[in-house]
């Protein structure tokens, strides 16, 4: 196994906010995602060093995504399950997928492997200025009261995308090195040699981080 | 009220023309009709709704344009009160979205020389573990 750490990300929002052009984007526009019919999970991987104190990590990420299955307000806890940490998108020209972020954050606090997850909230499209429904003051005092790091991003010209990204995985990465007991955080009690495989275990409650 | 002894041939026959209508934008709207104002109920995954207009506004409010689907099994079986009982297995691709499979079960309650739906029950086919 040649990566240092297995790290799994969600994307989150509603349909047509951008979350598998944002992945795309994030991925160089490599698009050989894998689907996983039975919970209806598309994924796709990419390479990545992360610095910490001087040291080089081999991060393997899976970004998962949905498979449009949101559409028909259809998400089943497998879909949550086991992922370490979650982009939430919105739509800046879209009021609706705004609001909606709200639920989104209690979806996720309900069946997250805990109930303060890392969350790097993305107002997306922000290259499509003259269609601005929402404001970055509006979205960034929404961020700030629920504490979530807030970044306007472009699926389209690539703005923010990799920052984004980047945020979270500091986040998570901080959040595993602060841990007491390492096997209290999701996916580093073993590293997995076929992708497919991890999916199949269902989470235990020893499993639950205490945070 | 006797069995209908056509009940298969109902319940094909139905299963084609819902979808035609639902898979077609253009004419989803027309699907109010199959329902009764009051006398229909649908739950939608797991969402339960009663009345055509109320059913209309779930499904007018579903984001995606063009549905593909494939049929795999249409079941029917004849009601004690001329009803049929219809449950259909397939997969959906909505737009461009990755293929999902689907349940949906109908119960066609008479009307005349006609039917309603008067219970309409849809799933994706998705699960909580792989």
């Amino acid at each position: 196994m040649d990566y240092d750490y297995l790290i799994k990300f969600l994307a989150l929002g509603d349909s047509g906010v951008g979350k598998t052009s944002f992945l795309y984007q994030y991925t160089d526009g490599t698009f050989n995602s894998r689907f996983i019919s039975t919970v209806g999970i598309d994924f796709r991987e990419k390479r990545m060093i992360y610095q910490s104190k001087g040291r080089n990590y081999r991060v393997h990420l899976q970004l998962w995504d949905t498979a449009g299955q949101e559409r028909f307000r259809s998400l089943t806890t497998a879909f949550y399950r086991d992922a370490m940490g979650f982009l939430l998108l919105f739509d800046l020209t879209n009021e609706h997928s705004f609001l909606e972020i709200r639920n989104w954050i209690e979806q996720l606090r309900l069946h997250a492997y805990c109930d303060t997850p890392d969350i790097v909230l993305c107002g997306n499209k922000a290259d499509l200025e003259d269609r601005r429904v929402v404001t970055e003051w509006r979205a960034r005092e929404f961020a700030e009261i629920n504490g979530l790091p807030y970044l306007e991003t472009s699926a389209a010209t690539g703005q923010n995308v990799s920052r984004a990204v980047e945020t979270l995985l500091e986040k998570v990465m901080l959040r595993m090195e602060t841990a007491v007991d390492m096997a209290m955080v999701p996916g580093q009690s073993g590293k997995f040699k076929d992708t497919g495989e991890f999916m199949l275990r269902s989470s235990s409650p020893a499993q639950k981080c205490t945070c | 009220m006797a069995l209908n002894a056509q009940y298969e041939a109902i319940g094909k026959g139905f299963v084609q023309q819902y979808y035609a209508l639902f898979d077609d934008p253009t004419q989803r709207p027309n699907l109010v009709n199959m329902y009764n104002v009051e006398l229909s109920f649908m739950t939608f995954e797991g969402v339960q709704i009663q009345g055509a207009p109320k059913i209309m506004e779930k499904l007018n409010g579903l984001t995606f344009q063009k549905i593909n689907r494939i049929i795999t099994a249409v079941d029917s079986q004849p009601m004690f009160d001329g009803g049929v009982l219809i449950n259909v297995l397939g997969r959906l691709q909505a737009d461009e979205d990755p293929p999902h499979a689907f349940s949906q079960v109908f119960v066609l309650k008479p009307l005349g020389s006609s039917f309603f739906v008067q219970h309409d029950i849809f799933r994706l086919g998705i699960h909580d573990s792989a």
